[in-house]
């Protein structure tokens, strides 16, 4: 993994099939960084990926990221959410949950969270999200979060948090506690254990580990 | 439109419960303040920055000459500025953006600032009359709130406080009409002349039980932490400041509605506040005393910065 | 300058009132019914307020634009009207002056609790206050003017609130402190609400030794209960007539 900035050119090893990530530039056929932060490339399904991955401060949505929002009130057919504080919510259709219907369909209230999938990112329209699996149309532990406890951590933490599900941090605490957990990747972690004072254990735990170094 | 941060019930509910539990989440007693951190400049006299958390603001005090008002003539002028920009969070917008307007908690921390600091005569002004009527010193300090985690109010009395101590205005002689000031390098800056160090002391209040039973009830049993961080703040059912000094002198009390407590939860709350000032004045005065041994001793200040580079 | 004498050592203050004792305090509602939906006027010795209040309504006229209404309980919108003729010195306030503002929001956050908010969800309740004339006590009327006008406005209140300043001259509180006594000493605001000793609000703004706080309070939360005694007296008086004139 090679640090890049803004303007750097890439060399891509294999000149076949590439797939170009978040934060890479394609000018023609010179691959430049876009951002600050670290190159990433790997092969996946045969092609290479090329990527930075790179910790911004403010979440913006992209397609298919799962993420924790909180419910901030209802408008038409959707509940509006919001997946960061100050910024515009993202819409949820009443009917974007598994086997919703007119007359069944989930009820939220407005401050309650949500585990929710990134359907759209149009720049035109709103953000869309939808609350079931994208293949198989079930449930797949989207929907509303109940209890726990919700926080912040870095976007990039959150993200490799995501990716790598055996990170060292929740491995070990796997071993002692007994936990719930659904990361999003608009930072945002939701959390929720047997006590509250071990939720607040396991949120201090993972909060820490935001500050050691990745590998 | 001011916006605020979108909370979550499920915050909400924790929150309320751990207090009920007497915990909270960075694991401090329900009266318990964070640790004040207080960093002095070296360099200047009066610049001051305070961290309670990660709640943090800086103070610079500046003195310059001027005409005192006409009512006042024996009297310095003492102005204090507190403008929360957008720079310390969202949630506070600045001036433009919000149509001139300040928030309800913009509005009300700068007048118990003004208050507690002020009002209560911390700043002896009569000492800042150079000749009556024509001549003063006007101090001017101002706040620069540089990240919000709650509790403002406290932490800006500490920095203004903290600051003026440490601030040195020129020396001065006066000759005839004329006002001669000295150079930093001529004459050793003078103090200025602090009467007493008045602190605030935010409680915040929360309710286990219904509204009916806070108004009617007698259980007494509302919930009441000091030193609020910002989730905490930002779920408060009411609070109430209250500036007290050294010499067990309340200077300023406010509770702004809210929840309504029993007068004896508000005299043990002023009990409490009066046991931590003195720790926290004597936390600031040897704070100062460093600086000044320091300021007295030059080379200990260098090989000081030595010892930290090896560590 | 004569010093004058705030409190004798026969123990009588300046208009001759002893320690304990409250000024004349008048009250009447209902003073302007085509004006506003409640009104109220209070007197308390030569302080004299008047407070109307609109609501509940959808709009407030008086609302800053792109105020959210809120789903939970009423906006509160409360404008105080000082004008220069009613203190001794005669001088003009600005519009933004930051003491009547601080007042206003302090208010705002004592009734929000006493309102019964669940009743008024996505409404706005409109209060305007005038001095007319003001010999101390400028909050404590204030306070107790609005809970005649809500009351009188129908607008469902879990108690009453009344609210009285009190002083501290050298070892003695004095009840209810006129301009005199307020130029002169210290003194704090309380709100009690209903009969009981729970604080709705407080605002001390200037030095008092922390030892006199309490017996201060305590003071003022008798005073209060006898303002709230006086308020619900005349109150009960108004409900009556309008019971005979049916």
């Amino acid at each position: 993994m090679s640090f890049a900035l803004p303007g750097d050119q890439i060399q891509l090893q294999s000149a076949t099939n590439v797939v170009v990530g978040p934060h890479v530039r394609l000018d023609g056929t010179s691959v430049t960084a876009a951002t600050a932060g670290f190159l990433v490339n790997t092969q996946s399904q045969g092609s290479a990926v090329c990527y930075i991955e790179a910790d911004s401060k403010r979440y913006v949505p992209s397609s298919q990221d799962f993420v924790v929002g909180t419910v901030v009130g209802s408008f038409g057919e959707s509940y509006r959410v919001s997946l960061s504080n100050f910024s515009t919510p993202a819409v949820l259709g009443f009917y974007a949950f598994p086997n919703a219907s007119k007359k069944n369909r989930p009820r939220l209230k407005t401050g309650d969270l949500v585990y929710a999938r990134i359907a759209s990112t149009d720049p035109d329209l709103d953000v869309e999200l939808e609350c079931f699996d994208a293949t198989t149309g079930k449930e797949g532990g989207f929907g509303l979060l109940e209890g726990g406890f919700v926080f912040d951590v870095r976007l990039a933490y959150a993200r490799h948090l995501l990716r790598h599900q055996d990170a060292p941090v929740l491995t070990k605490l796997m071993k002692k506690y007994q936990f719930e957990l659904a990361i999003g990747a608009n930072g945002r972690i939701w959390i929720k254990s047997d006590t509250l004072q071990n939720t607040i254990e396991c949120m201090k735990a993972i909060q820490n580990g935001q500050n050691e170094k990745q590998t | 439109m001011v916006r605020d941060y979108d909370i979550s019930n499920n915050e909400r509910q924790f929150v309320l419960q751990a207090l009920e539990q007497n915990v909270r989440l960075d694991g401090r007693k329900l009266l318990e303040m964070r640790d004040v951190d207080i960093f002095v400049s070296p360099d200047e006299y009066g610049y001051v920055e305070i961290s309670l958390g990660k709640t943090k603001v800086a103070c610079r005090v500046t003195a310059e000459i001027a005409k005192p008002y006409e009512d006042r003539p024996f009297d310095g002028i003492f102005q204090i500025s507190t403008e929360i920009s957008p720079i310390c969070s969202p949630f506070f917008e600045s001036g433009l953006t919000s149509g001139g307007k300040q928030s309800n908690d913009e509005v009300l921390i700068s007048r118990l600032i003004e208050k507690a600091v002020r009002r209560s005569g911390a700043l002896d002004l009569e000492s800042l009359c150079i000749i009556a009527g024509s001549k003063c010193w006007s101090i001017r300090a101002d706040l620069h709130f540089l990240n919000y985690d709650g509790n403002f109010i406290d932490i800006s009395s500490i920095a203004v406080m903290v600051a003026l101590l440490h601030f040195r205005k020129p020396d001065m002689e006066i000759d005839g009409n004329n006002v001669i000031l000295f150079d930093q390098d001529q004459r050793n800056p003078v103090p200025l002349s602090i009467l007493h160090i008045p602190l605030c002391f935010t409680f915040q209040f929360y309710n286990p039980n219904d509204d009916e039973e806070n108004i009617k009830g007698n259980l007494n049993n509302e919930l009441i932490l000091l030193d609020a961080s910002l989730i905490e703040e930002r779920l408060s059912l009411g609070s109430m400041t209250l500036t007290i000094n050294k010499n067990k002198e309340l200077c300023q009390l406010v509770k702004s509605g809210g929840l309504n407590i029993d007068a004896s939860l508000i005299m043990n709350c002023c009990q409490h506040a009066s046991n931590l000032v003195d720790d926290l004045t004597k936390k600031i005065n040897s704070v100062l005393k460093h600086d000044a041994h320091l300021r007295e001793n030059p080379l200990e200040k260098e090989l000081q910065v030595v010892n930290q580079r090896d560590t | 300058m004569s010093r004058l004498e705030l409190y004798s050592p026969e123990g009588l203050r300046v208009d001759g009132r002893r320690w304990n004792e409250l000024r004349r305090f008048e009250c009447r509602t209902n003073t302007h019914p085509h004006a506003a939906d409640g009104s109220a006027y209070v007197q308390q010795g030569n302080s004299k307020i008047l407070c109307l209040v609109k609501g509940p309504m959808e709009h407030g006229a008086n609302l800053a634009a792109g105020t959210k209404l809120d789903a939970n309980g009423p906006v509160l919108s409360i404008t105080i009207n000082y004008p220069p003729f009613a203190a001794n010195d005669r001088k003009k306030r600005q519009k933004n002056d930051r003491r009547l503002q601080e007042i206003s929001i302090i208010l705002k956050r004592c009734f929000m609790k006493t309102i019964v908010l669940k009743n008024y969800s996505r409404t706005v309740i409109d209060i305007s206050l005038t001095v007319l004339a003001m010999d101390g006590g400028l909050l404590a009327c204030f306070c107790n003017a609005i809970t005649l006008a809500l009351i009188d406005a129908g607008i469902s209140l879990y108690d009453y609130v009344s609210a009285i300043s009190i002083g501290l001259f050298d070892q003695t509180p004095l009840l209810d402190m006129n301009t005199l006594e307020e130029s002169d000493l210290s003194f704090v605001t309380i709100g009690v609400v209903g009969d009981s000793d729970k604080l709705n609000l407080m605002l001390c703004e200037d030095k008092i030794p922390l030892d006199k706080l309490e017996r201060l309070i305590s003071l003022g939360i008798e005073g209060c209960h006898r303002v709230k005694q006086l308020m619900d007296h005349q109150m009960r008086v108004a409900g009556q007539e309008l019971q005979e004139r049916q």
